[in-house]
């Protein structure tokens, strides 16, 4: 379900460009720029490099609602240097979903189908989603990133850029050609359950402490669309101890055969 | 992705909210076309063939469109829209009235029980459990009794006509014929019995609050849900009413898996249960299935197919298994037993299951109803559909009135057999 898009956009806050100031203008009939001139463009708008290594650890709240189908929840998401992550979700009538990374460990617990640690390409995602900063290291995380064209978001001309990682499938960004923002992003979600292709829109940026956040994300995958509203952005603040300790039965599943995501 | 709301078919059957032509306001009406055009839309695009249920669905909508425009009151807005429905001849599509949602709730009048549960058999309205503590019991109803009418109406009018539609299988002609039983907690009924010697016997049933806790999912009505775990001799039962509420009949389950890992047999109990959330069945398989990359089944949609992947718990059990269904046993129930069956890990007991087990969603429509629609087929690991087909047992048994009045419960014995001679041949 929502998982891995969720944290992609929150824990990882991921990919993206740019190193022209916003004032940069590009013509359409410009040759497209590079995909790493369009990444660091995004770090320059949403605060530049220097602001994002202010922060060392982050707690992310806010709501999600599949408007649709009633289902409303909240969420909130730690993350710290390098790469712990635990994210919860908790939607009436169905319960808690929890799920993380830690100490090159990808794993996920919920009440539908219990306690899970991930393997092959559906943790080499998680993994990239929980490194913190990611969005400043992603030259590390992806063997190939590329400018394909210009395509419309929402109104507003975006540059197409297809990022390859190191392991899995290529997931694609579109970038405002005006302000550099990223507006959408199209990732496969890797699950035992298959894999899903889920578009995931970013609106309504708000300042969190010096970096520039989408507040508004709304995710849409088979035929259903969920939003999330991010209430707030806290940053170097401290993280419960414990936080990102595996839970005891997910503890106990490291290092066992585990159903794996489908690959195609 | 979505969540698969296999439940349905029941909170159908809660009665409708009626207004007459004389309180059908335009904005009535505005809102039921609007509803209709998001129903006619919403198979348009989210059915998983591109030809509805290999339908002209532009056609259909040409037929329909001027009849609900020509709908004079909610009840026949909701007629046309359910005739449109019905030319799909799928199960899980639905229009579900605005009232179910308040009728549904706890303390709303409606949902009181005495305490009985019941099979149609041979015709006859035949008590299959009395629960515990309940008016019925303390009434001293017995499993087997008859229900020959409650408050002065006679069910087997009813029951006839309800057999007569071939549309109506068991698990919604048993719901109505059980709905006749329920009303404002706190009231009574007369009900007259025919008990095991066929005397009749006419007693005043107090209703009491529905058994379980409330649960509430989405757009769902909101449900009781309750669980019956216990030990029989050295086997593990669990039964309970409905796949919601997963946290707490999550971790029930766990505790009685748990419990039971040196046991001879574990027995679910999917009786009577019409499903649900559909990923509950993937995790629940999990507790009897140790190896990984094993799935109970796939869902086709449109544009994606996803699986029911199996997620091997800790602590597996791995003796006999035995899952009881019946023709209540639906959506859900049908994804669990019949992959569990498929892939060789149980052995199912008890009668053919309801044969509808399309995984579904229910929106809010613009009048206030809900409306409920499959979005996916789903072929089991064995790979048969269960719509239209049902889980056929591997010991085919059903209940009868001398065996309740006898106070046995056939699958139930079946099952505790077997487990019994895979003990001995251990």
């Amino acid at each position: 379900m929502n998982r891995i898009v969720i944290s992609r956009k929150w824990a990882a806050l991921a990919l993206a460009p740019l190193l022209f100031s916003a004032g940069a203008i590009l013509r359409a009939d410009d040759a497209l720029p590079k995909a790493e001139t369009i990444l660091d463009r995004y770090i320059e708008v949403t605060g530049g490099a220097a602001a994002y290594k202010k922060h060392k650890t982050e707690i992310r709240t806010g709501t999600m609602e599949f408007a649709a189908q009633g289902l409303k929840g909240s969420i909130t998401i730690y993350s710290a240097e390098p790469d712990k992550s635990y994210a919860v979700t908790e939607i009436e009538g169905i319960g808690k979903f929890e799920q993380g990374t830690v100490d090159g460990v990808a794993w996920e617990k919920n009440a539908l189908t219990g306690a899970r640690v991930k393997s092959g390409t559906e943790k080499a995602q998680a993994m990239r989603e929980g490194t913190f900063n990611g969005v400043l290291n992603w030259r590390k995380m992806y063997t190939k990133a590329e400018t394909v064209g210009v395509e419309t978001i929402n109104g507003e001309p975006c540059y197409k850029v297809v990022m390859t990682p190191n392991e899995g499938k290529p997931e694609t960004g579109y970038y405002s050609r005006k302000t550099g923002l990223e507006l959408k992003a199209e990732v496969v979600v890797d699950s035992p359950q298959g894999e899903l292709t889920a578009e995931v829109f970013s609106s309504e940026y708000k300042t969190f402490d010096g970096v520039l956040t989408p507040s508004k994300i709304v995710q849409q995958a088979a035929g259903q669309e969920f939003v999330i509203t991010v209430q707030s952005v806290k940053m170097n603040e401290e993280i419960p101890p414990g936080r990102f300790d595996l839970p005891a039965d997910v503890k106990a599943l490291v290092g066992k055969p585990a159903t794996k995501p489908v690959d195609k | 992705m979505c969540w698969c709301v296999g439940l349905g078919l029941t909170a159908v059957l809660v009665c409708g909210q009626s207004s007459s032509p004389s309180h059908y306001t335009k904005d009535q009406k505005r809102l039921n076309i609007d509803s209709f055009e998001k129903v006619w839309t919403t198979i348009r695009d989210k059915h998983w063939e591109k030809n509805p249920g290999g339908l002209d669905w532009q056609a259909i909508h040409s037929e329909f469109r001027p009849k609900i425009e020509a709908a004079a009151s909610m009840e026949s807005a909701r007629g046309v829209m359910r005739e449109m429905l019905a030319r799909l001849k799928e199960t899980h599509f639905a229009i579900l009235p605005a009232s179910v949602y308040g009728e549904a709730d706890a303390d709303s009048a409606g949902d009181g029980s005495p305490g009985i549960d019941l099979r149609v058999l041979d015709g006859l309205a035949v008590v299959t459990r009395v629960d515990p503590e309940s008016s019925a019991e303390k009434a001293g109803v017995k499993t087997g009794w008859v229900i020959d009418s409650v408050n002065g109406k006679e069910l087997a009018p009813v029951i006839r006509k309800l057999k007569s539609d071939p549309e109506i299988h068991e698990l919604i002609l048993e719901r109505a014929v059980l709905s006749r039983l329920t009303g404002p907690v706190g009231d009574a009924l007369k009900v007259v019995f025919r008990d095991g010697a066929n005397r009749s016997r006419a007693m005043d049933l107090s209703l009491d609050p529905p058994r379980g806790a409330i649960a509430k999912f989405g757009n769902l009505p909101p449900m009781h849900v309750w669980i019956e775990s216990k030990k029989i001799g050295n086997s593990g039962y669990f039964a309970f009413n409905m796949f919601l509420d997963p946290e707490r009949v999550g971790a029930r389950f766990e505790d009685a898996v748990s419990s039971c890992l040196k046991c001879d047999g574990f027995i679910i109990d999917l009786r009577g249960n019409p499903g649900g959330i559909g990923p509950m069945a993937m995790g629940m398989a999990g507790w009897f299935i140790d190896k990984p990359d094993v799935r109970l089944g796939d869902m086709f949609m449109r544009s994606v197919t996803l699986h029911f992947a199996v997620n091997p718990r800790l602590d597996v059990y791995t003796g006999p298994l035995a899952v009881l269904v019946d023709g209540s046993s639906a959506s859900t129930s049908e994804i669990l037993a019949a992959g569990l069956k498929d892939l060789g890990r149980a052995r199912i007991f008890g009668e053919r299951t309801a044969a509808a087990a399309l995984p579904s969603l229910i929106e809010k429509l613009p009048n206030g109803d809900g409306f409920q629609y499959a979005i996916a087929n789903y072929i089991s690991e064995g790979g048969k559909p269960l719509e239209g087909i049902g889980v056929t047992p591997d010991v085919e048994v059903a209940p009868t009135r001398q065996a309740l009045l006898a106070g046995h419960d056939p699958a139930l014995d079946a099952a505790l057999e077997w487990i019994g001679k895979q003990r001995t041949h251990q």
